[in-house]
C-alpha cells in the first residue's frame, strides 16, 4: 500500500532522514517509535509531502511521486489517498464539527451536501460525538478535537490515514478515549501509519513497530517480540527509559 | 467673531448630498485597494521571484509618501500619460474627458492598496500555519485552501485594522476636494464662503465625519461579533 524508497531529508546541512525504506501492507497498522528528533514525524510528513523529501520515491497504492522532483498532479494524487490526523488537531477554527469533517466531501471530493452531511454525521457519530456536530473547535475538549479530525480523516474513506502523535498534546485523562476511536478504526481493517509515545498503545494495536533513531530505521518486527527481546542496543536503552509505562487500554 | 448656531444646522442640510461622492471615493478605493492588497500581501507572503521585491518598494515607497502627494502626482501625471497613449493609438480620447472623481478614486486606490496589503498580510500571518497544512492533508489544492481555510480566518483577524483603515480613508477622502470633487469638506468650504459662516460651515461637516465614522464603528463591531462567533471558547 505505501512503499517509501531511499527517503532522504536534509533541513540546511542537517540531514533528518538518512535514506529510508518503508513498505506498509493494506490493512496493516505500523507504529513509529523512537527518541524525539529522530525524524518520525518528518518521516511521516514525507508521506503526503507536508515535508518534502530531499531524496527517494513515495508511492501510495497507484499514486507515485519523485521526492526531489514531484509534479503539483503527484503530490495531489497522494494527498487524495491519505488523510492525515494532526499533533495539536489543526481543526478549521472557523468551521463547526461537522462542517470540518463536510469540508473535503463536498469541496474536494465533490459529493453533494446533503449526502456528505448525512455522511459526516454517522462518522462523528461513530467517534462517539454525535450530539457535538454543531460545536466550534473552540468549545471542544483536546479529546473531542481530536476525535474530530479522526472524523475528518475517516470520512474521505482514503487508503491510509497518517497519524502524527495524536495524544501528545492531550491531557492524560483524555489519552484513553482517542486512543480508544483509533484502536477501533484499526480494527476495520484500514492502513494506518502512527507516530506515537504509547507503548502500550502501540504493543496492542500494531501490526508492526518501526524503531527510528537519528533518522535511520535501527529495528522493526512484530510489537510482542520487539518489546520482549529487542536485538538492537538502542532500542533496548530507548525501552528501558520509557518503561514503566503508563497503560491506557481500556 | 459671533457663532450662529442656527447656520450649522442650515450648512448640515446643506452638506447631506454631498455624502454620497464621500462614501463613493472611500468604499471603492478601499474595496480596490483590499483586492491589490491581497494581492500584494500574497507576493510578499509567498516570496514570489521579481514580483515580491516590485510589491515590498510599491508598499514602502506609498507608505513613506503623503496622500495628498499620490493624489497630485496622479491628477497632474495620469492625464499625460492617457493623452500620450491615446495619441500614439490615434484614438480621439482625450483625458479632458475623464471626470476628476476618477482621477481621485486612481490615487486614493494606490494609497489604500499599500496600507491594505500590510493589513492582509498581517492577518494571513495571523492564521496558524496548520490550518493550511490540514487543507493540504485532505487533498485541497492551495488556491482552494487560501479561500475556504485561510482568508476567512485571516479576515476576522484583520477586521479592528481594517475599520482603522476604513475610517482612515474615509477622512483621507477629503483631500479630494483639491481637486474640484465636490465631496463633503469642498461643499462645507463652498457654503462657508459663499456666507461666509466657516466655523459654522466646518462644524457641520465634523458632525457629519462624526456621525460616519460611527456607523462604520457600529457595523464593524456588528461583523466582528458575527464573525468571531467560533472564537468564543467552551470547555478548552
Amino acid at each position: 500500500m505505501i512503499q517509501l524508497s531511499r527517503i532522504t531529508k536534509s533541513f540546511g546541512r542537517h540531514e533528518v532522514l538518512k535514506g529510508i525504506d518503508l513498505n506498509v501492507g493494506k490493512g496493516e497498522v505500523v507504529a513509529i517509535l523512537g527518541p524525539s528528533g529522530s525524524g518520525k514525524t518528518t518521516l511521516l510528513r514525507c508521506i503526503n509531502f507536508l515535508e518534502r523529501p530531499s531524496g527517494g520515491t513515495v508511492a501510495i497504492g497507484e499514486a507515485k511521486a519523485d521526492g526531489k522532483h514531484p509534479s503539483k498532479k503527484d503530490i495531489r494524487e497522494l494527498r487524495l489517498k491519505s488523510a492525515m490526523v494532526f499533533q495539536h488537531y489543526n481543526l478549521f477554527r472557523h468551521k463547526t464539527a461537522l462542517e470540518n469533517v463536510m469540508e473535503g466531501l463536498v469541496i474536494v471530493r465533490k459529493i453533494p451536501k446533503e449526502k456528505a452531511r448525512a455522511k459526516s454525521v454517522e462518522v462523528l457519530e461513530k467517534v462517539g460525538l454525535g450530539a457535538k456536530i454543531d460545536a466550534y473547535p473552540s468549545q471542544l475538549s483536546g479529546g473531542q478535537q481530536q476525535r474530530v479530525g479522526i472524523a475528518r480523516a475517516l470520512a474521505l474513506e482514503p487508503e491510509v490515514i497518517l497519524f502524527d502523535e495524536p495524544t501528545s498534546a492531550l491531557d492524560p485523562e483524555l489519552v484513553g478515549e482517542v486512543l480508544e476511536v483509533i484502536r477501533r478504526i484499526a480494527k476495520e481493517g484500514i492502513t494506518m501509519v502512527v507516530v506515537t509515545h504509547e507503548m502500550g498503545f502501540a504493543r496492542d494495536v500494531a501490526n508492526r513497530v518501526v524503531f527510528m533513531d537519528e533518522g535511520a530505521v535501527i529495528e522493526e518486527g512484530d510489537p510482542r517480540e520487539i518489546f520482549a527481546k529487542p536485538k538492537q542496543e538502542r532500542t533496548k536503552q530507548f525501552l528501558k527509559r520509557i518503561t514503566p509505562e503508563p497503560n491506557y487500554s481500556i | 467673531m459671533k457663532l450662529d448656531p442656527a447656520f450649522i444646522w442650515t450648512a448640515f442640510v446643506k452638506l447631506l448630498p454631498a455624502i454620497p461622492i464621500t462614501l463613493y471615493l472611500t468604499v471603492i478605493s478601499v474595496l480596490a485597494g483590499l483586492l491589490f492588497g491581497t494581492g500584494i500581501a500574497l507576493l510578499r507572503i509567498y516570496r514570489v521571484p521579481v514580483l515580491s521585491q516590485i510589491a515590498s518598494g510599491y508598499v514602502t515607497f506609498i507608505r513613506g509618501t503623503p496622500m495628498l502627494v499620490h493624489l497630485y502626482l496622479v491628477y497632474f501625471g495620469l492625464p499625460a500619460i492617457i493623452d500620450v497613449v491615446s495619441e500614439s493609438f490615434g484614438w480621439s480620447f482625450r483625458s479632458v474627458s475623464v471626470p476628476y472623481f476618477v482621477f481621485a478614486v486612481i490615487a486614493f486606490t494606490i494609497t489604500a492598496s499599500a496600507y491594505m496589503s500590510e493589513v492582509v498580510r498581517s492577518g494571513l500571518l495571523a492564521v496558524n500555519r496548520g490550518q493550511l497544512e490540514a487543507a493540504h492533508s485532505i487533498g485541497m489544492t492551495t488556491p482552494q485552501a487560501l479561500r475556504r481555510i485561510v482568508f476567512p480566518q485571516a479576515f476576522a483577524a484583520s477586521l479592528p485594522n481594517l475599520t482603522n483603515s476604513l475610517i482612515g480613508m474615509l477622512h483621507g477622502s477629503t483631500l479630494a476636494f483639491t481637486v474640484s470633487v465636490v465631496e463633503i469638506m469642498a461643499k462645507a468650504q463652498i457654503v462657508a464662503s459663499t456666507n461666509w459662516k466657516f466655523f459654522e460651515a466646518y462644524l457641520a461637516a465634523a458632525l457629519i465625519f462624526w456621525g460616519l465614522t460611527v456607523l462604520i464603528e457600529r457595523i464593524a463591531a456588528r461583523v466582528e461579533r458575527r464573525i468571531n462567533v467560533y472564537n468564543r471558547g467552551g470547555v478548552a
